[in-house]
């Protein structure tokens, strides 16, 4: 049986090399119908992750109108760019272009998206294109082990030249950079005339370059290492449940962090003395001492558990409806130093009338739920989730669940549409009969200025479908009755009939 | 028509649930209260008769108490 079992292991591992072969393209290059008139990348660093707002200037040098713009990413990066946007800068009002990823073979130095333009762009004609996006994990700790209290350091490499799959004429670079404090950064010679970068306070400028002659691709590395005295929060996992009771007239939310500190390490033993000091005096510190989630006003009976159970270290400020937040504050069961793990959860309840509206008229019962796609710490360093689940779980019976992810006008760090996969499965849980109708969406690559998008969510749901677990427990108890009488009725008296 | 502007349509009719959340304790105990009596009422003469009489009622008031009191004690089913 084993030499088979090799050879249709073998067998499958060459099929399915040859289908991912058929869909990468070796040595690909995109057509060269553009030009990049003028590029400005912002480079903000201020927190756990780097936030980029590139703002091109694009003019179509081909003989035919042309609507796929190429964005090149290096390869290395690719997998770890979070809530892609693009728009058109001149009209932000309307909607964002649509954007996709090209399977490109992994020895090339650069990925790219593919952005769609709605319109295809007239030969010569320009637009300007506003891309944002973000890099999770792009900054590393130098030096990568501390002294507890000592200052923690990141640095971020990139390329003077913006990475692109088209020439462009003249570009630059502004970092935006989270303290004073900058010991390293990398100064160009020959790229311009004069001082490269320039220095304003926490901004640091490279460029602008003319690089009209300069092949696309070209890479010119530059890094700069600053003080970041404060934790690098990742959240490798995020689980949410929202979960809707029409019985209860509530909403009831849980969340379950798996939370990395993904800064320096300590050189030596934590040590508790030097610890409590510094935190007697509120120094600043590279650990994770305090969260503060911020709750709608009318949120109540939080929890705070771990692994070991409830965390007595949290708490908690009601609100007060309609406008003044709830904050939950917490404090983990211990520090969370550079490259140490807190994984928890977090609930709380809110009025199911503020999130839940009945739609009138129809043939059905209809209702629509709005609640915000993730909540979660808010602090001022960021916090990066590489992998989120939101799972709306609807009641028992509802039926025909259509989706929205509220978009604004501005960008709120959530990527296309497309990019969040969606799935709806029964979920079976206290007295249930078929199981619940739950709504789970899935996201790659997320930061916490997702924090301010809704998800829309519309279900059908009929007085019988909610009538479905009182009429369970009373057939229950009728049969119990039905057998009591029947059972009483049974003669089982030993005399003569 | 978007979910949005449904929303946006839509926010004269809140979602209002049959009991409040404050009162959910009260008439769920009410209610297993009157089953727990019924159903004494049915072990005095468990008869057919007693079943319509004794065993629906309670039946009921067992069924949507349990609800509201699970409801009342947290788990909002």
């Amino acid at each position: 049986m084993r030499p088979f079992a090799a050879i249709a292991a073998f067998s499958g591992l060459f099929s399915s090399c040859l289908l991912v072969c058929a869909e990468s393209t070796k040595d690909f290059t995109p057509p060269q119908a553009f030009k990049n008139v003028n590029l400005v990348r912002n480079t903000n660093l201020e927190k756990g992750y780097a936030r980029e707002i590139i703002n091109v200037v694009v003019e179509n040098v081909d003989s035919e109108p042309r609507s796929s713009y190429y964005l090149a990413v290096p390869t290395e990066l690719f997998d770890k760019v979070g809530g892609l946007e693009v728009r058109d800068k001149k009209a932000p009002e309307k909607d964002r272009f649509a954007v996709d990823s090209v399977l490109v073979e992994s020895s090339s130095n650069s990925q790219y998206f593919v952005i769609d333009f709605p319109e295809p762009l007239a030969p010569k004609a320009q637009i300007t294109l506003g891309i944002s996006y973000y890099i999770l994990n792009a900054l590393s700790p130098r030096p990568a082990t501390i002294e507890q209290s000592e200052k923690q350091f990141l640095s971020y490499s990139f390329s003077a030249y913006t990475p692109s799959a088209y020439p462009t004429v003249t570009q630059k670079t502004k970092l935006k950079l989270p303290s004073m404090n900058v010991p390293d950064y990398t100064v160009t010679s020959g790229l311009k005339s004069g001082e490269d970068p320039e220095r304003l306070g926490t901004t640091y400028t490279y460029g602008p370059y003319d690089t009209s002659k300069v092949a696309p691709g070209t890479n010119y590395p530059v890094t700069v290492r600053y003080e970041f005295t404060k934790p690098v929060i990742t959240a490798s996992l995020l689980e949410r449940d929202l979960e809707v009771s029409h019985w209860g007239g509530n909403l009831a939310t849980e969340e379950r962090y798996w939370l990395r500190n993904n800064g320096s390490a300590l050189k030596n033993h934590f040590s508790r003395v030097e610890w409590t000091v510094s935190n007697y005096q509120q120094m600043p510190s590279v650990s994770i001492r305090e969260l503060r989630v911020p709750l709608k006003p009318g949120a109540v009976d939080p929890y705070f558990i771990d692994d070991i159970g409830n965390v007595s270290t949290s708490r908690y400020r009601p609100g007060k409806l309609p406008a003044r937040d709830a904050s939950l504050e917490l404090r983990p069961r211990y520090p969370v130093f550079g490259g140490w793990n807190y994984s928890f959860r977090i609930g709380w309840n809110d009025q199911l009338s503020s999130f839940l509206r009945k739609v009138s008229g129809g043939a059905s019962d209809s209702y629509v739920l709005k609640v915000p796609f993730i909540e979660g710490p808010k602090v001022p360093e960021g916090i990066q989730y590489e992998h989120v689940v939101v799972r709306v779980i609807l009641p028992e019976g509802a039926r025909n669940v259509r989706y929205e992810v509220v978009d604004k006008a501005t960008s709120n760090g959530l990527p296309n549409t497309d990019n969040i996969k969606a799935s709806v499965t029964p979920h079976k849980t206290f007295m249930d009969t078929l199981g619940r109708t739950a709504l789970t969406l899935t996201v790659e690559n997320l930061s916490d200025e997702a924090r301010d998008a809704q998800i829309l969510v519309s279900y059908e749901y009929s007085l019988w479908d909610s009538m479905r677990k009182p009429v369970t427990i009373t057939a229950g108890l009728l049969t119990v009755f039905v057998a009591a009488w029947a059972i009483g009725n049974v003669d089982v008296a030993i005399k003569k009939r | 028509m978007s979910l949005n502007e449904i929303w946006e349509a839509t926010s004269a009719s809140p979602y209002a649930p049959l009991i409040s959340k404050d009162n959910q304790f009260f008439v769920g105990f009410s209610l297993l209260f009157s089953a727990f009596i019924l159903t004494g009422l049915f072990g005095l003469n468990r008869s057919f008769l007693s079943i319509a009489s004794f065993g629906v009622p309670a039946s009921l008031a067992f069924g949507f108490g349990a609800v509201f009191m699970i409801c009342a004690a947290g788990v909002y089913v």
